[in-house]
This record gives C-alpha cells, sequence and structure tokens, in this order.
C-alpha cells in the first residue's frame, strides 16, 4: 500500500472542503480522481504533498505520516502541479540541478536521465533558457522533466493533458507507464475522462468534498448499471443525481 | 473611445498624485529647493564669466535643445487585456490615441517651454540674441517636439511594415537638421523646416491609419516599459508595489555561483544565490545602498563618524535583505522539496555573511583610503566583523525563526 488516505477532513481555512475522504493507491498503480471544478481535488492534492494539514484523518505514504519524518515523506514523493510553477531566476538547466540538489540525486547519473526526458520533450536545445519565459506547453514539459528525474515512489500529477501537444501528451502517457513498471504509484486529477478511462486502473470520483464510489471501471459500471458504459456516461449521472 | 480615455488618464493622475504626494514631503521639497538654488547661482556664475561669441555655444544649444525634444513620450495607457477586448474596436482606437497624444503634448511641450525659458540667457549672452529669435526658437522646438509626437503615434500602427517612423535615428536626426539650422543660419528657418515635416507626417498618417493594424503588443510593451520607468522613479522614494523587478542573466557571475558545490545541503544557498543576483530587486538594493555608502564614506573625516556610518550601512543593507527569505514561498516546491527548513535557514545566513562581508569590505577599504590612519582603520574593521557575526549569524536565523512561528 503506497498512499493511504484515511478519514481526511481539511480544508484551506477553518470550514472543511473535504469531508471525511478516504482512498489508496497501491504500488505499480495508477488511479484517477476525477471531479467537477470545485470538488475537492486540488485541496485532496495539497494535503497529499503535504501544502495543508488535515484538521482529522491521517495520510501514510509507505508508513511514515508527514509528523513522523517530513523528510522522509517528502523524498518519496513527485508533484507536477496544474499551472506550471518555476523559478523566475533560474535556467532550465539550474532547475534540473535544484531538483537534483534537493532530492541528493546523484548528478551524474540523474543526468543520463534528464538528458533522455529533454529530448523526449524537445526541450534539449533549450538549457541555458530561462523557462519562465516558455510557452505554457513548455512550462508543463519542464515540470513533467523535473518530476520524472527523480526515483519518486508517488508521483502527483495535477490535471496533466491541458496544454500538452498529443506527442507529450503520448509521451508523458508512456513516462507513467515505464514507471508504473518499476513499481511507483501515480495519483492523477484530470478532466480528460476518455483518457483516464484508458490509462487509470482505477478512479476515485470526487463530488463536494466527498468521495461518490471509487473502483476499477468495471466495479463502477456494476455498481451503476443503468448509468451507462463509459467513465464520461457514469460521471455525469453520478454528478446528476445531485443537480436534481 | 475618448470616453475610455479620459476615464483611465482620470485613474492615472489619481494614482500619480498619491505618489507624488509621497515623493515631495516636506523634507524633499526643503532640499530640492536648495538644489536647485544651488543650481541657479552655479548657472548664473557660469554666465558672468562668458564674454560673448563662443564658438561652442551653438553646439552646446543644439545638444541641450535635441535632448529635451526626445524627453515626453507618447502616454498611450493602453493594457495588455487591450488587445483582447479593444481588438474589435481597431478603428475605433484612432480616437482614443488621438485623445493620448493630445494628452502626451502637454508635459512634452511644457518641458520644451521651460528648457527654452532656461536656455534664453546662455543664447542672450553668448549669441546675443534679442527676445524675437528665441521666440521663434521656441516655436520651432515645439512644433519639432509635436511632429516627433505624432511619428510616435504614427508608429503605434504598421504604417511602414516592419519599419518604424519613430526609430531613434530619424528622431534624433530630424531634430539635429532643424535645430541646427535654427542656431547657425536663422531660427526662421527652423521654424519654416518643423512645419513642414509637421505638416508632412500629418497629411502622411492621415492617408494610411485607415487601412493599418495598431501594433499592439509593441504598444503594450512600450506602455508597460514607460510605467515601469515612472514607477521605479516613485521606488526610489517609496514603496511601490507593482514593481516587482526584473531578471537579468548576468553570465558574467557564473564564475562565481559555480564555486557553489551541488550537494544536496547547498540546495537552498544555489537558488537564492542566483535569485539575488539575478533579480534586480535586492541586488539593486545592495548595489545601492553600498555606492551611496562609499560616496560618504569618502567625504567623512574624524575618529568615530565614519565607524558609525559604516556600522549603519550595513544595517540597513542587512536588515532589508531579511524579506528575501520568504521571496519563494508561494512557489509550491519550496514546500514540496525534501530539504529541511534547518537547511533553508542556514543558506541563508550564509548568503547573508557573504553579502554582508564584502560590503563591509568595500566601505572599509573607503574609510582607510579617506583618512590614512591607524585607529580608524582598525575600529572600522573591528565594528563592522563584529556586526556582520551579529547580524547574519544570531539575529536573522532568530528573526526569521520568529517570523515563521508567526505564520504558522
Amino acid at each position: 500500500m503506497a498512499l493511504e488516505v484515511s478519514h481526511v477532513v481539511g480544508g484551506y481555512s477553518q470550514i472543511p472542503v473535504l469531508k471525511d475522504i478516504s482512498f489508496d493507491v497501491k504500488d505499480g498503480e495508477l488511479v484517477g480522481l476525477i471531479g467537477l471544478n470545485g470538488a475537492g481535488k486540488s485541496t485532496t492534492i495539497n494535503h497529499v504533498i503535504g501544502l495543508l494539514t488535515p484538521h482529522q484523518g491521517t495520510i501514510t505514504l509507505n508508513g511514515v505520516t508527514i509528523d513522523q519524518d517530513s523528510q522522509a515523506y517528502k523524498q518519496q514523493i513527485a508533484y507536477i502541479p496544474e499551472t506550471p510553477v518555476l523559478y523566475q531566476e533560474l535556467t532550465l538547466r539550474e532547475h534540473l540541478e535544484v531538483t537534483m540538489m534537493a532530492y541528493d540525486l546523484d548528478h551524474e547519473k540523474a543526468w543520463t536521465t534528464a538528458h533522455k526526458l529533454l529530448k523526449t520533450f524537445r526541450l534539449d536545445n533549450k538549457l541555458d533558457w530561462f523557462p519562465a519565459n516558455f510557452s505554457k506547453g513548455m512550462k508543463q514539459k519542464v515540470m513533467i522533466v523535473c518530476a520524472f528525474l527523480t526515483p519518486a515512489k508517488l508521483f502527483i500529477i495535477d490535471e496533466p493533458f491541458l496544454g500538452l501537444d498529443p506527442l507529450a501528451v503520448n509521451d508523458l502517457l508512456t513516462l507513467i507507464e515505464e514507471r508504473k513498471r518499476q513499481g511507483a504509484s501515480i495519483l492523477m486529477s484530470t478532466h480528460v475522462l476518455d483518457t483516464a478511462q484508458r490509462y487509470c486502473d482505477r478512479f476515485v470520483l470526487l463530488h463536494d468534498g466527498q468521495v461518490k464510489t471509487e473502483g476499477t471501471l468495471s466495479e463502477l459500471q456494476a455498481a451503476l448499471p443503468e448509468a451507462g458504459e463509459s467513465l464520461n456516461d457514469i460521471y455525469l449521472s453520478m454528478t446528476k443525481v445531485d443537480r436534481s | 473611445m475618448t470616453g475610455l480615455f479620459k476615464t483611465r488618464l482620470q485613474r492615472h493622475l489619481r494614482e500619480m498624485a498619491k505618489y507624488l504626494r509621497l515623493v515631495f514631503n516636506d523634507f524633499f521639497v526643503f532640499a530640492l529647493l536648495f538644489f536647485l538654488g544651488g543650481l541657479g547661482l552655479g548657472y548664473s556664475n557660469v554666465l558672468k564669466q562668458l564674454r560673448g561669441h563662443e564658438w561652442w555655444a551653438p553646439l552646446v544649444a543644439l545638444l541641450v535643445l535635441t535632448i529635451v525634444a526626445q524627453i515626453g513620450r507618447l502616454a498611450t495607457l493602453i493594457e495588455d487585456a487591450d488587445r483582447v477586448f479593444l481588438l474589435p474596436k481597431e478603428r475605433a482606437m484612432h480616437a482614443y490615441l488621438i485623445a493620448a497624444r493630445r494628452y502626451s503634448q502637454v508635459i512634452a511641450q511644457a518641458t520644451q517651454v521651460i528648457a527654452i525659458f532656461l536656455l534664453s540667457p546662455f543664447l542672450a549672452v553668448t549669441l546675443g540674441w534679442s527676445v524675437t529669435p528665441v521666440l521663434f526658437l521656441l516655436v520651432a522646438q515645439v512644433v519639432l517636439k509635436d511632429t516627433l509626437l505624432r511619428l510616435d503615434l504614427a508608429s503605434a500602427y504598421q504604417v511602414t511594415g516592419q519599419g518604424r517612423m519613430n526609430r531613434w535615428p530619424i528622431k534624433w536626426g530630424l531634430s539635429l537638421i532643424i535645430l541646427a539650422c535654427g542656431l547657425w543660419i536663422t531660427p526662421i528657418v527652423a521654424v519654416i523646416l518643423a512645419i513642414v515635416a509637421d505638416v508632412a507626417v500629418v497629411v502622411w498618417f492621415q492617408q494610411h491609419w485607415q487601412t493599418q493594424q495598431i501594433r499592439w503588443r509593441e504598444q503594450i510593451k512600450i506602455e508597460d516599459n514607460r510605467m515601469l520607468g515612472i514607477y521605479r522613479f516613485f521606488n526610489m522614494f517609496t514603496e511601490v508595489p507593482m514593481l516587482s523587478g526584473t531578471i537579468k542573466r548576468r553570465r558574467y557571475l557564473d564564475g562565481i555561483f559555480h564555486l557553489i558545490k551541488p550537494t544536496h545541503e547547498q540546495t537552498y544557498l544555489y537558488l537564492f544565490s542566483r535569485g539575488m543576483a539575478r533579480g534586480t530587486e535586492f541586488s539593486g538594493l545592495i548595489v545601492r545602498l553600498t555606492v551611496i555608502g562609499m560616496l560618504l564614506l569618502y567625504f567623512i573625516r574624524g575618529k568615530w563618524l565614519p565607524v558609525i556610518l559604516a556600522a549603519l550601512f550595513i544595517y540597513l543593507i542587512g536588515f532589508q535583505l531579511l524579506p528575501f527569505f520568504h521571496q519563494y514561498d508561494d512557489i509550491v516546491f519550496t514546500h514540496v522539496y525534501p530539504v529541511a527548513a534547518v537547511q533553508r535557514l542556514k543558506s541563508f545566513v550564509t548568503l547573508m555573511t557573504l553579502i554582508l562581508s564584502v560590503t563591509a569590505v568595500l566601505l572599509w577599504l573607503v574609510v582607510v583610503f579617506a583618512n590614512q590612519q591607524l585607529l580608524p582603520a582598525v575600529v572600522t574593521l573591528i565594528v563592522e566583523a563584529l556586526e556582520v557575526w551579529y547580524l547574519a549569524r544570531i539575529y536573522t536565523p532568530q528573526r526569521l525563526k520568529r517570523s515563521a512561528e508567526n505564520r504558522a
């Protein structure tokens, strides 16, 4: 069990956004976090990466909570934010180096990985540029390269598909596949349901700060037989109940 | 569209008034009066020494007037969002831009009039000009400035493809030719030339603007730069929230950065040092204060005054650097990276020690050079060393720990 979120109540202020959330991500598993705008996806992710502290409940990552040993907890996580976040004053090369230093990686080995990733995402000739001036898609690629540079056990990817070109989306999915085979877990939030349906092993459907349901696609289909075949149909039918 | 400009102008003027009130505080006005008084006195003394018919006098006048003619830019008050929201109104923007040009005239022409007024005694003494030629020169100067502003406006449109009508060789060349004719031949020639140029630009622009697109991106950039210049000026006197500083690559510093070993412990030293040096906000502050301190110390002699001043400047710099610790708090990776908070603080203390030590040494060298005595040199060195040690190693960590607790 890589990531275990159990009975988490939390949010940005005293008013909880998340109301008793529980789910898990196993080793080598890709879990899709699905929900409407404001359903609590980003809040959940912020709790997992340690930006927010839960009011109640615990989040454990391979047996460690952030309170027990924050360094050991953070060492296992690589995070790709929804909006690219960059250091204005650092070049692309320096972003990679800071990542290597922060995660205490062996520089020679890390650079081998880095060069491969840079080539894949066609950034290899931009090492001395300031990524802060890149286009949104390219900034996102920088985030991807920085994250996949680390040997993290859990990758947290917030809405990866918007802004990336089709080639990059494909490359990202291949990367995710590869890390999964090596035993890493991935928690990914997205609105792009048909891609999620094809690649995720399991789904956690968030609605209004609660886990509506979770499971594999066939489990979801079995639970809601009249909803329809696709993830899209299931999700729409689930939110409709709430609207009427 | 003129309405839009009026609304924006009102907002702009309100903002400027707010800052001007802060700039022209009692102390500053007092200092400024003294400064202007001194300058006026100096100018009148220089004039008294002139005998008339100096060969270089027209050259000086030409240089001054050409530079003054470039003062006063086209203030369009265009905003970034305009290229989305006003794009469908492109033709109507013409009225807006005309209004902008009219407003820009006020400050620009006032500057020209004041410059000619200030220069008139000089012209009278050296060239023996009476009131009439000075007035003609004034007319020429004002019409010339009008032409230059019209060129700026015309360049807002893609009138001549990629070429701009307001490139600096054109503006400076035009000013030099017209003013040189005025100074060496007769001012009336300058007036005629200026009017010809002005009319030519007007006619040519009238024929072309309806079929041309506005260079939105460029105009937005120009206006942003203009506002940035104004904010920079205000920033010398007060805090300007709009000013976040710019980033410079500063490749020549790479050699120094390479001294920082890329190990886990140094993560934040790596980040902080580059951020501090490449961002203009904090590096500018350090350089400014150090240079001012060095200048002051050069002119000040005495037993204790240099010591106190050197200590004061180190304190000022050190104190103002503290907020930099939180520079990257908004960046999520500062919290996600598996680097202990203690390491971050340690790196900051190291950086602080380095910067303050360099400043201390520079100030000390000036003290030694200015006084050339053993006692002040030794005392300053000891006081500075103690201060840097206390400020960086003891005060900074304590203070930042306290502020971190307050934030939590």
